[in-house]
């Protein structure tokens, strides 16, 4: 019996109280309901391998290559209106789009680190779409300030002149 | 003269033991984290023990096993080699995740030592965290040869070059410790999903080993948002590795591999 009760196996105390589910309080949003986690993140049997989720390139390799050309595309288009003076709209209308990518990508990654569906559920569908949303306000911004105004990089330079 | 010599090496022996203890007492006080599954209610707590240096061993398990020996023998903690190839001891050191065994006593006195187990592990009991999960995690990436022919022409082995061989120098020499994953904030945040460092660094191990021909499935598991591109470049994995190797690097270079899959 004491054999049954050492405290170092931590796996009988799992199986102990089976249908019991933890909160992991610390790193959640407050106030906030979140989706119970099971003890010790351990879905099944111990001995079973953890299941990665369904595979899908859009959302892995092709997902990263997309972030990388963007952010290599940035580069020069950032450099070249502190070289040049000023770039034509068309160059200008690239940088803003690419700009506004990079942040999309960006708070996409911030929303799956930090409102993960697996502890959120439908929030985190509801922050990608407010995210989506936001972008898309943000583009037919970029729209009218490439034709109507002077175009992001003059908007920046009159921070200057 | 036999009798003679067995008797001076005897004085011999003593005279050094009383040098030795002559030195003057170096104590320093360790504050450890215990907890105890026995007493759920008891809130976890830093206990503090003071050692004399100058009659403890120099590393950090040395002081951990002369507190249990001597002063309370419920601290619990995992050792086994004491000397770096097992990878039981890894604990949180003085804010750094380290194998016990490797790391040494800071003899400045004047500072405490904080020992706390791996961050954001279940901790099962004082310094012990729970690795099911992630030893589940290990297996998922089946870290193992797979060939399509079972037994090679020969009989006998599955050659590789040199050269072939080289690559995996500096992946293979983990010990699965698991410093790396619990220092990495994204496995902190993410670990349900996340493989982490250590796992990452295996399966980079397989995927470049010339002998495997399962790379193609091996791929497939990394094919979504968690389990690989939750790895933000962080790097506390390459930082804190206690056997210094270079995680991060393993982990780019799947993604490299990955790249235009």
């Amino acid at each position: 019996m004491s054999f049954m009760s050492r405290p170092t196996l931590g796996l009988a105390r799992f199986a102990a109280r089976p249908a019991s589910l933890i909160q992991a309080r610390s790193l959640t949003i407050p106030f906030v309901k979140t989706i119970p986690q099971p003890p010790g993140y351990i879905v099944g049997n111990v001995n079973d391998a953890y299941v990665s989720p369904a595979s899908s390139k859009l959302h892995g390799s092709r997902h990263w290559t997309f972030e990388r050309f963007i952010g290599v595309g940035l580069v020069p288009l950032t450099v070249s209106p502190f070289v040049f003076g000023s770039i034509s709209p068309v160059t200008d209308s690239i940088l803003s789009v690419l700009l506004l990518l990079h942040s999309y990508t960006g708070f996409q990654s911030c929303i799956i680190d930090y409102i993960p569906a697996r502890v959120y559920g439908k929030l985190h569908d509801y922050a990608m779409w407010l995210l989506s949303f936001g972008s898309g306000v943000s583009l037919y911004g970029i729209y009218l300030m490439e034709s109507n105004d002077i175009g992001l990089t003059s908007i920046f330079m009159k921070l200057w002149y | 003269m036999f009798k003679q010599s067995l008797v001076l090496s005897r004085q011999f022996t003593r005279s050094l033991a009383t040098a030795a203890n002559a030195k003057p007492s170096l104590v320093k006080s360790f504050k450890i984290y215990r907890w105890s599954p026995d007493t759920p209610e008891v809130k976890p707590k830093l206990v503090s023990y003071d050692i004399d240096l100058n009659d403890c061993g120099p590393m950090v398990l040395d002081a951990l096993l002369k507190i249990k020996n001597e002063q309370d023998s419920t601290l619990t903690f995992r050792r086994s080699c004491r000397e770096g190839i097992c990878g039981s001891c890894a604990m949180n050191i003085g804010g750094r995740n380290t194998l016990a065994c490797l790391c040494r006593i800071d003899r400045d006195t004047s500072k405490d030592l904080k020992i706390y187990p791996l961050p954001h592990m279940f901790v099962v009991r004082d310094l012990v965290p729970d690795l099911t999960h992630f030893y589940k995690q290990y297996k998922s990436i089946e870290p193992y040869l797979q060939r399509e022919q079972e037994i090679p022409d020969d009989g006998k082995e599955n050659l590789q070059s040199i050269a072939d061989r080289k690559k995996l120098d500096g992946l293979y020499e983990c010990i699965l410790c698991a410093c790396c994953s619990t220092s990495c904030p994204s496995y902190w945040w993410n670990q349900q999903e996340y493989l982490g460092p250590a796992v990452l660094m295996q399966a980079f191990r397989w995927l470049i080993d010339s002998r495997d021909q399962a790379s193609a499935k091996r791929k497939e598991i990394l094919q979504n948002s968690m389990s690989l591109y939750r790895c933000h470049t962080i790097l506390n994995c390459t930082r804190t590795c206690p056997k210094g190797l270079n995680p991060g690097r393993a982990i780019a270079e799947i993604k490299k591999q990955l790249a235009f899959d």
